[in-house]
């Protein structure tokens, strides 16, 4: 069928088209951080220079614009592992009780974890920042890391539920036979079988929390301002230092575009609470 | 549910029945009290504070707040900055997302192919996504700089537009921009849930189909689509509640201008909350949209929640 050829080929034409198209941007960060400085934003862009990390140094160490870059991403990773941290310990035992059998309000509970999906941060926006500022917590690590795992808890609850759920019912009872109790079926019997759905979950939980933007922005100024934030420091009223702004930009994008790669099909599986395989 | 019993020695009476059910309810709440304390704290505890406050007039700084009734409503529903920011939401979700549908569905067809580099393309087709959004549309607005953006000069030498466009100066290009960065960002989503799906379609069906005499499009339309619509609903429903908590994207490239042109409602909510400090008339708002994403919900627990949920019948 010459037909069907053709359109497969058309097919590959326009998905490549579209790849080439979307990685612009990155393109754009990628090469422009490596560029020395006054060429960053010479007319027509150039391509031919000699690259030079001189831009990644400036910024980590504030050389620059005098706002160090590297605390900024310390903090980052403080808030990121705090709440992936948090997100397992609560997701875990969660995601047990809602796969017991004899446990009656779990599919009551399963939908409604799954329906706080639909809760917009932007609501919660001002309570916490009430909250904050009542209990002192303005511009601390914990003001960040406990929402944060709110927010990724519908999701990782979600994965490892499902996951849980297709371990054969046999061997907990099996276990309980053996006289282990429920807590001792979940860190001797689930825990080992669960180790990849955790890793799924807490990378999810990870990426979101280290992308995050708005709390971020509204509940911290100094002490715990993450770097997704701060790189907002690097475009001012009086023009953009391109190198620099790049080089930060590829700071906070090289580990998730890494973790994205390696884990492609896991990500989508996750984020679609485990429907699509 | 299944009658199940456990395994004690006890034979399985009304009585032990009974007993087991209230020790699993036990362990149940146990094991999920922490992840639902802190659930709770933080929607139900929201949405509270949400409710009373959009009947107040909130003093931030000190002073009694005062009950206002219905004021902040009829406030914000005739206040034509907030219609207009719900009318650009809901224009914003339905061409964005149905854009991204489109396209997804589009590129997932080539991207399912079982031909040379196709895994490759689907790992370059996720990179967007894992560009953080604030990221993003700081590296958008650089590329459509009009003094020395890449998109300028490079689509002003071909002459397809003036070099000096100010994309984010007018109204209309403003919104092209920052829906150009949406489909950018989230079209791969889409795509690769779809690729899933029709990757799991069974090609026997497709051949018996052709045999049939089916034409490309009558296969297409008959047989892949219909097979393809969980997919199609999960992709649509998760991007549809995405985009109605979209913020990074607008206030990092627009701020919600030129005027406020391109104000969404989560940005004209942080605005009045956090810039104007008229917290009763933000609560307002936010539970306006609150609404409209739960009356979404039941959607996503049959699209979503039946396909996640591989329990005993």
């Amino acid at each position: 069928m010459a037909n069907r050829k053709i359109d497969a080929r058309v097919g590959q034409l326009v998905l490549w088209a579209w790849l080439l198209v979307s990685l612009i941007p990155v393109v754009f960060m990628v090469v422009t951080s490596l560029k020395p400085p006054g060429v960053a934003t010479s007319v027509p862009p150039t391509w031919l220079f000699r690259p030079t990390l001189d831009n990644y140094a400036m910024v980590l160490t504030g050389g620059g614009t005098g706002q160090a870059f590297a605390p900024l991403v310390l903090n980052s990773v403080i808030v990121t592992v705090g709440s992936t941290i948090l997100t397992i310990l609560l997701a875990v035992p969660a995601a047990y009780a809602l796969s017991l059998r004899e446990f009656r309000p779990r599919r009551f509970l399963s939908s409604w974890i799954l329906s706080t999906y639909m809760f917009p941060p932007m609501v919660s926006v001002v309570p916490l920042f009430i909250l904050a500022g009542n209990l002192g917590l303005f511009d601390t690590y914990p003001i960040l890391i406990v929402p944060y795992a709110a927010i990724n808890l519908p999701i990782a609850v979600w994965i490892l539920r499902s996951s849980i759920l297709q371990i054969p019912y046999a061997i907990q009872e099996a276990a309980m036979l053996d006289g282990l109790t429920r807590w001792g079926i979940l860190r001797r019997v689930l825990w080992p079988l669960l180790v990849p759905s955790v890793a799924t979950a807490a990378i999810l939980t990870a990426i979101l929390s280290w992308n995050e933007f708005l709390l971020a922005l509204s509940l911290t100024r100094q002490d715990a301002k993450t770097a997704a934030v701060g790189i907002m420091e690097f475009t001012g009223m009086f023009g953009t230092d391109w190198g620099l702004l790049t080089a930060a930009s590829t700071v906070i994008v090289a580990p998730i575009i890494v973790l994205t790669l390696v884990l492609r099909r896991r990500i989508i599986s996750g984020l679609t609470f485990g429907a699509v395989k | 549910m299944t009658t199940h019993t456990l395994p004690t020695k006890a034979v399985s009476t009304v009585d032990s029945r009974r007993a087991a059910r209230r020790r699993g309810d036990r362990t149940g709440w146990l094991f999920a009290s922490p992840a639902l304390i802190v659930l709770v704290a933080l929607t139900v505890g929201p949405t509270l504070y949400l409710l009373l406050s959009s009947f107040s007039r909130v003093e931030l700084f000190g002073g009694q707040s005062e009950f206002v009734g219905l004021g902040n409503f009829a406030a914000v529903l005739t206040d034509p900055e907030i219609l207009s920011s719900l009318l650009a939401t809901l224009v914003f979700v339905v061409v964005a997302v149905s854009l991204q549908m489109l396209l997804g569905l589009g590129l997932a067809i080539p991207l399912s192919a079982k031909v040379r580099g196709s895994g490759p393309a689907a790992a370059l087709m996720l990179l967007p996504f894992a560009v953080a959004p604030a990221v993003s549309a700081l590296l958008f607005r650089q590329l459509v700089n009009p003094n020395y953006g890449w998109v300028n000069h490079y689509l002003g030498a071909l002459g397809v537009i003036p070099a000096d466009l100010d994309w984010l100066g007018r109204p209309a290009t403003a919104w092209l921009t920052v829906l150009g960065l949406d489909v950018w960002q989230w079209t791969p989503f889409v795509a690769l849930i779809l690729m899933a799906g029709l990757q799991s379609l069974s090609p026997e069906v497709l051949e018996a189909a052709e045999i049939d005499g089916a034409s490309r499009w009558q296969a297409f339309r008959h047989v892949t689509l219909p097979m393809l619509t969980p997919f199609l609903g999960i992709a649509l429903v998760l991007r549809t509640i995405q985009a109605f908590k979209t913020f990074d994207s607008f206030q990092v490239l627009t701020r919600g201008g030129p005027g406020n042109s391109t104000e969404i409602v989560n940005l004209a909510i942080y605005r009045i909350a956090l810039q104007s400090f008229r917290i009763g008339a933000a609560a307002a708002v936010g539970l306006l949209l609150l609404v409209l994403l739960l009356a979404l919900t039941p959607v996503l627990l049959r699209l979503v929640g039946r396909r996640g949920d591989n329990e005993e019948a």
